[in-house]
């Protein structure tokens, strides 16, 4: 079905080029070009944008676990962005006070306050859920209203500014950056490049563990089955001698700590400093859609993450070499969550009776949550038989 | 769906990156024709402020120099350094960077491509505390905003003065995005003009803390408005749209910002201007004739860079001459607006 949906979304998508005077078929060769550096027209360097992709897709899949996991427990979580936010500001706020710290220390400091920050941002809304019933979708909604009026707040005017007439903060201190893979060296040169363009950092590695943390908890611990069966049923749940409150708050907290974790890894390994680039930063909610086509699994978090990764970074590339408006990776995008959503391919297959299956599951309270039941994406067991 | 499809997918996909990793650019040298690569801030095209206005200027140079001008949108403001640097580094002439949110981006990427000409509207090439790196390879084009902010300050106090407008209460306003010195340079010229015409005057100034979202600036400018404010001054590029429309709403006057923004609202009376496609012209045409200076150049109303245009909207003649003279004084140096917001 994901494959489906995205494969749907480019035909639309090449069919809008062409209706609007474009050609779709230059358009995708930017987008390729932009997004894995394959048949470049205008010679662009293949590794750049690799590292452009690559640079992009590293807190999508951190966030994308944290819409996901909380997916498998029946919640819906819209907060990723204000989460990644909360993680974001902590992450600054440490790396600028504590700036003289060596890395050993002051690195796991930022990251941590960060996860820590961003459990705390969700663990409000997994409260409010477990102990009044307050739907998570309105609470975390508002949390991320919360977020970015906070980060408006420091950086414009708060403890945080620079200087008056900025808006951003002072850079954290060098003991909290992630390395970059290749040294940032303008004269040492690289694929034809200053190794600095290549910004692929350590963080890369950070959300691959994160993926693989999510993937083992959620089918190799009791924890993680405890959030599977309350996302099933949660009368089951209980019945079964499942904490369904304390599950929902505890998987709130764990996705809060993703997401922050994905906050503290930008500002730590691309940004430096909280700026106003965060005032319109979509990553929060780019993992939405990345979870959903990744059909919550582990590696579908990841080539989601790739997919999305890529065309953001292939969406100007597109617009100078096919003269083709980069919004066109935003419609793309829309067209993929819109063919997700609406399973009219799965609703095209139960029409025609040869590929009809049997129904795979009873409706839930949830529509959106039994997208990524097990009969959605088997347990890796279940795979490699 | 096959799980060794997949995996085979994935070995594929991995496979042709290191391919193209290690393949290089292959780019050949084309006959001598200018490449100019434009890249937009978060607010895009169809800003009908100063993005606009940069394509405006890269059109205009395409057709006078027969340059080659490309142009990537930020859709956010995570796509500054990549879109810089995919232009550098296929060697266009000169990378435009518009605004002065993508400053740091400037400072970074112009010192990895010291060979490549980069010019940046209302800002430098500065490092992640806003000191100006002078790279010899950028050239700042800056503005006297407040000379602008001045024109359409002398228009609003003595319409304000004259008590002809809705609420009548001696009362102005002017919405800002961020207080950043492009945004505050307008407000210090509006604020200093009106006060100029009308000693009396109060004059509100607001900030949203956004560029983009016109919501946010629509209720700035709402409570001005209840405040007694007759005539509100966006500063706020797409955002300050959303205040044009507050006024237009309650029946006050606006006056537009950056380019000629009579079309967004029929509230618009006037619109400071900010030759913003003159500047990126003028870049252009700095690296097609061999003649990039680098450093930084401003624009003003003596040499044509600023300015303003009367909207929907007659003048009255006894307005129209003190505009005149004020204008002339400004050019001639005998009147200088300040540059900070007056107390």
């Amino acid at each position: 079905m994901p494959l489906g949906s995205v494969v749907f979304a480019f035909v639309v998508g090449g069919l809008l080029v062409a209706a609007t005077g474009g050609n779709p078929f230059s358009a995708y060769a930017g987008l390729i070009c932009g997004g894995f550096g394959v048949g470049c027209t205008q010679g662009e360097n293949p590794a750049l944008q690799i590292s452009n992709t690559i640079v992009f897709l590293t807190p999508l899949i951190a966030t994308g676990v944290a819409v996901a996991l909380p997916f498998r427990a029946g919640l819906f979580n819209i907060g990723a962005e204000g989460q990644l936010l909360a993680g974001s500001m902590a992450c600054t706020a440490i790396g600028i006070k504590f700036s003289t710290l060596p890395t050993p220390i002051l690195l796991p400091m930022v990251l941590i306050g960060g996860m820590v920050a961003g459990a705390l941002w969700a663990g409000v809304a997994g409260v409010l859920k477990a102990t009044v019933g307050a739907h998570e979708v309105v609470t975390t909604i508002m949390m991320n209203y919360v977020a970015q009026w906070l980060l408006r707040y420091l950086i414009i005017g708060g403890p945080l500014q620079l200087a008056s007439g900025t808006s951003k903060s002072l850079p954290i201190g060098p003991g909290a950056r992630l390395a970059t893979l290749l040294p940032s060296d303008n004269s040492l040169i690289v694929f034809g490049l200053p190794a600095s363009v290549y910004r692929v950092h350590t963080g890369l590695f950070i959300a691959i563990a994160a993926v693989a943390i999510f993937a083992f908890l959620l089918w190799r611990t009791t924890l993680g089955y405890d959030i599977r069966a309350v996302g099933q049923s949660q009368r089951a749940a209980r019945y079964a001698g499942v904490s369904v409150r304390r599950t929902i708050i505890v998987t709130m907290l764990i996705a809060g700590a993703f997401s922050g974790l994905a906050g503290a890894i930008q500002i730590a390994g691309v940004d430096h400093n909280l700026t106003d680039k965060y005032f319109s930063d979509t990553t929060g909610f780019d993992a939405i859609a990345v979870a959903l086509l990744g059909l919550g699994s582990a590696v579908g978090i990841v080539l989601a993450s790739l997919l999305f990764g890529a065309l953001h970074a292939g969406g100007s590339v597109m617009q100078s070499d096919a003269g083709i408006s980069s919004n066109l990776v935003l419609v793309l995008q829309a067209l993929i969550l819109f063919s997700i959503a609406a399973n009219f391919l799965g609703a095209i297959r139960q029409l025609i009776p040869g590929l009809r299956r049997p129904p795979t599951a009873p409706p839930r309270e949830t529509p959106s949550a039994a997208l990524m039941t097990e009969a959605a994406a088997p347990p890796p067991e279940a795979i490699s038989k | 769906m096959g799980q060794t499809r997949l995996r085979l997918f994935g070995l594929v996909a991995v496979a042709l990156m290191v391919a193209a990793a290690c393949g290089g650019s292959t780019a050949t040298p084309p006959a001598k024709q200018y490449k100019i690569g434009l890249v937009t801030d978060i607010g895009g095209l169809n800003d009908k402020s100063f993005n606009h206005l940069a394509y405006v200027g890269l059109q205009k140079a395409i057709t006078d120099f027969n340059v080659k001008g490309d142009v990537k949108e930020s859709k956010t403001g995570d796509d500054y350094v990549p879109n810089l640097t995919n232009f550098a580094s296929t060697n266009y002439d000169l990378v435009i960077g518009v605004g002065f949110l993508m400053q740091e981006a400037v400072g970074t990427v112009s010192g990895q491509f010291p060979n490549i000409h980069f010019a940046i509207i209302d800002g430098a090439g500065t490092d992640a505390k806003g000191n100006d790196l002078k790279h010899a390879n950028v050239e700042s084009l800056y503005f006297r905003e407040q000379d602008a902010g001045a024109m359409v300050g002398v228009i609003s106090g003595m319409l304000e003065k004259q008590g002809k407008l809705k609420n009548n209460k001696g009362v102005i306003s002017a919405v800002g995005g961020i207080s950043i010195p492009p945004v505050d340079h307008y407000i210090a010229g509006y604020k200093w003009a009106a006060t100029m015409e009308d000693p009396g005057i109060k004059v509100l100034v607001g900030y949203s803390n956004d560029f983009t979202d016109p919501a946010k600036c629509k209720g700035v400018a709402q409570g001005q408005i209840n405040g007694g404010s007759d005539v509100v001054f966006q500063v706020a590029g797409g955002c300050g749209l959303g205040a044009l429309q507050a006024a237009g709403q309650a029946g006050v006057k606006s006056i537009g910002v950056d380019a000629d923004q009579k079309d967004a609202d029929p509230s618009v009376i006037a619109s400071a201007l900010k030759k913003v496609d003159v500047a990126t012209y003028t870049a252009i045409k700095d690296v097609v004739n061999g003649q990039f200076p680098g450093g930084a150049l401003t624009f003003d109303i003596q040499n044509g860079g600023a300015g303003y245009s009367v909207d929907n909207f007659s003048l009255p003649a006894d307005i129209q001459a003190e505009v005149t003279k004020v204008q002339g004084e400004i050019a001639a140096g005998t009147l200088t607006p300040p540059d900070k917001i007056p107390a």
